[in-house]
């Protein structure tokens, strides 16, 4: 758009004193405020040392909970491959070893690579299987590596329970709210 | 020091030293294109100081760096920028896909988008998370230096391997006394005979035949 | 090839120096451009003619994908479409598909008091990667170690509600997935007393910083008549408002309001402002930035009133999602940090779960739209300076 000149505004560039033209004050609001801040307490965390603390509920790899007799819970309903928006879960149903329940699964991996964490999984469970737990450095040097399979997904159950970070916190399909989380960590962990 | 040579002198394989310089002093190139790239800001930011592993120095001229971190899916439209930016960046390089939908589309599996970067170039490192934690970044940063300090050679031999773009393979059909190693979640799945990583004390069933 | 060129003509050569017009491609890869737009810059010299945007680095197909799955399903998108301001497209999905089902009043006070602190929150963090970025485009790095500074506070608040730092899906259809935990309300309040001082900080880096007023005073301006008839929305159209001119502030919450924005007392920060130096003009890019830093304070003002609210709020913090969408249409527009983000939802004629048509209306794709008019015979190094001050986020523009 053309400029009209009627819009041009002129202005006078600020004379300096001649206390300004040394610099000195300048200099010395700006090397203060660095030292304030050399002394002022740290925000960095010094991250392989320092771990942060994550909340309970945080969503992170996922595990497959073990019932009282050490087996995985999941009864094969595929509600959470259903609920997943990135289909990342290949489950295999056969049939149940066990009375109490008809299916069992054969396969049940975890693509964590396309995984996108939102929880879904864990809130269509009917049976409390499927979890996100607070694990988060994960990293991986294939797409191979990255598919947890069954027995990985129950092997992040016991590091979990034994670490003792991660309570069983859904309720049946239900998840509590946040604060009823806090009041369930401190209830004994099953299968320790 | 047998050769009495004064303290001050520092012996050293040159592949170890060359090594040693280069994990220290990784440039990333920030190949930032949606939310995994916040994250990425976030790392260069005051709380996780990703200075602290001489890899701070975020360079968006390709010609400076050695470190590719594609963060955010790529679509195809994008996709000739990315290859083209990859092949500008000097030998030795390493790529890191952060990120669910850049190593492997994620949610986004429609036409756009491209179902893993490492179809089209090579990856060293994958970070799950959709977007993975800043601790996840600087993890991949620790890994990455680990396996340069491990694998690098000064003549970049170990990338003379990168011919072809290393696809995601079908696994082949396992034999059949397959050891399935559940081990802690920072470790393979499944190892085969003769794999003589350590084993973790979980309890483990063997996996169902697979014809 | 000498050419010998008598005296007098020699200096009219000298004084006429005419270059050829040259194509100049800034991005998809530049760091200045917030993630992959890319600018075709038509220059004479330093002078840029033409700006022209290209879209679709980042397509993919996410309003397509909302017509497969449910919508609760579609929230994790919502998310990923303008990823600053999370639980501001969360929300408004969410009440766009509340309306289809005729949820609207249904929704408990509790629900809509928590929606409100998580979307001020998370406007105020959006805002401070906006001005933080911002002082990245214009060379200055501090303010970027300052923004993120809060912002980590911010991101701490919303992972100990929702577990996640920056795709939330935390609001969903019916209210809110959780209820806020224990001892988070103190800490929020905590957090709003340590960051209401702060703001003077950015004052003094960025807003009386002579250079910023240099790079950004007088650059791009941007008339009202302008940014109405091409539909900005958010700073980007307050920034040109003038409250002495009579024009109304316009901002949603305040005009239409949503979730009970009618029972806050705050104000809309339009110009002309006190503090402004006298370079600025209305319209500029240091108004489109001091709207954003003005309404950061308003926004802190509204989570302190919801914090008080919550304590007395009823209800729970979520009712039961329908499970099938009834037929008919809703459009619901919400001022999300970067304008007025609008989700349209369709319901299939037979009852199912899955919409017919998902569309979202981006407030960033025609804030860029102006980008062509306000860079006009700029110099190529304002071009920063006014595509920084759009503050756009291609994942909401390319969808």
């Amino acid at each position: 758009m053309p400029i009209a000149p009627s819009e041009v505004k002129w202005i006078d560039e600020r004379t300096l004193s001649p206390w300004d033209w040394l610099y000195l004050p300048a200099l010395w609001e700006g090397l203060s405020t660095t030292v304030r801040h050399m002394f002022s307490k740290k925000v960095t965390i010094e991250f392989p040392e320092q771990r942060p603390s994550v909340p309970p509920h945080y969503k992170g790899v996922h595990r497959l909970n073990r019932d009282e007799q050490g087996r995985v819970r999941c009864v094969a309903c595929y509600l959470c491959a259903t609920a997943c928006p990135a289909h990342c879960i290949d489950i295999v149903a056969a049939p149940s070893p066990w009375p109490d329940r008809e299916k069992y699964p054969e396969l049940f991996v975890i693509d964590e690579l396309r995984c996108i964490y939102c929880g879904m999984c864990e809130e269509a469970c009917p049976v409390d299987a499927i979890e996100l737990t607070t694990l988060y450095d994960l990293t991986g040097f294939s797409r191979e590596e990255m598919l947890f399979d069954k027995e990985k997904l129950l092997a992040v159950y016991d590091y979990t329970v034994n670490k003792g970070t991660d309570a069983i916190r859904t309720l049946r399909g239900t998840l509590g709210p946040a604060s009823e989380i806090l009041e369930q960590q401190s209830a004994p962990l099953p299968n320790t | 020091m047998a050769l009495g040579l004064p303290e001050n002198v520092f012996l050293a394989n040159l592949d170890k030293l060359a090594n040693w310089v280069r994990a220290n002093s990784l440039w990333p190139m920030p190949f930032a294109t949606a939310c995994c790239g916040i994250e990425l800001m976030a790392v260069g930011a005051s709380r996780y100081d990703i200075a602290r592993f001489g890899a701070e120095v975020m360079r968006f001229s390709p010609r400076q760096c050695d470190l590719m971190i594609v963060a955010g899916r790529i679509v195809m439209k994008m996709l000739p920028v990315l290859q083209r930016i990859w092949l500008q960046m000097p030998e030795p390089k390493w790529c890191i896909s952060m990120g669910a939908c850049a190593s492997s589309g994620g949610v986004f599996d429609t036409y756009a988008v491209v179902q893993g970067i490492d179809r089209f170039i090579p990856v060293d490192l994958y970070i799950p998370g959709c977007p993975p934690r800043p601790e996840q970044l600087i993890q991949a940063v620790l890994d990455l230096q680990e396996k340069i300090r491990k694998t690098g050679t000064l003549a970049g031999r170990e990338f003379q391997q990168r011919t072809q773009p290393n696809i995601p393979q079908l696994l082949p059909a396992p034999p059949s006394d397959r050891i399935v190693a559940p081990g802690d979640y920072t470790t393979a799945t499944q190892r085969w005979p003769g794999d003589d990583r350590s084993s973790s004390s979980c309890s483990r069933r063997p996996l169902p035949q697979v014809n | 090839m000498a050419t010998i060129f008598p005296p007098e003509e020699e200096q009219i050569i000298e004084l006429d120096v005419r270059t050829d017009e040259m194509l100049v491609s800034m991005g998809p890869q530049h760091p200045s451009t917030h993630g992959v737009l890319r600018l075709v810059l038509r220059t004479d010299g330093e002078v840029v003619s033409e700006v022209t945007p290209h879209l679709g680095y980042l397509h993919r197909c996410a309003e397509k994908i909302g017509e497969n799955v449910t919508p609760i399903q579609f929230i994790p998108y919502t998310d990923r479409m303008d990823y600053l301001s999370g639980m501001n497209m969360n929300l408004g999905y969410s009440l766009a598909v509340e309306k289809l089902c005729g949820l609207t009043d249904k929704i408990p006070e509790k629900a809509q008091v928590i929606r409100v602190i998580v979307c001020e929150l998370n406007r105020i963090a959006s805002h401070l990667v906006g001005i933080g970025a911002y002082g990245l485009d214009l060379g200055t790095f501090s303010p970027f170690l300052y923004a993120f500074r809060e912002r980590e506070m911010i991101l701490d608040l919303f992972e100990e509600v929702c577990g996640a730092r920056l795709t939330y899906s935390y609001v969903t259809i019916g209210g809110v997935h959780d209820d806020l935990p224990e001892g988070w309300l103190e800490r929020c309040s905590k957090f709003l007393d340590w960051f209401e001082p702060r703001l003077e900080e950015y004052h003094t880096l960025l807003t009386r910083n002579s250079i910023f007023i240099k790079r950004t005073a007088g650059i791009g301006v941007l008339p009202r008549d302008m940014a109405v008839a091409y539909g900005c929305t958010g700073p980007m159209l307050r920034g040109s408002l003038n409250r002495e001119k009579g024009d109304p502030p316009w901002d949603l919450r305040k005009i239409e309001p949503y979730c009970g924005y009618e029972q806050y007392d705050f104000e809309i920060p339009i110009p002309p402002f006190r503090e402004a130096p006298v370079e600025a003009v209305i319209g500029d890019a240091w108004h489109r930035f001091y709207v954003r830093m003005k309404e950061m304070e308003q926004s802190a003002r509204i989570v302190r009133q919801a914090l008080r609210k919550y304590e007395t709020a009823r209800g729970a913090h979520r009712i039961e999602p329908p499970r099938h969408l009834p037929p008919g249409e809703a459009y619901v527009e919400t001022e999300c940090p970067r304008g007025q983000m609008g989700f349209y939802v369709v319901g299939r004629p037979t009852k199912e779960s899955v919409p017919l048509r998902v569309r979202a209306r981006s407030s960033s794709f025609c804030n860029l739209s102006v980008t062509h008019e306000i860079c006009r015979g700029c110099l190529i190094a304002d071009v920063p300076a006014i595509v920084g001050s759009i503050d756009i986020v291609m994942g909401e523009v390319d969808r």
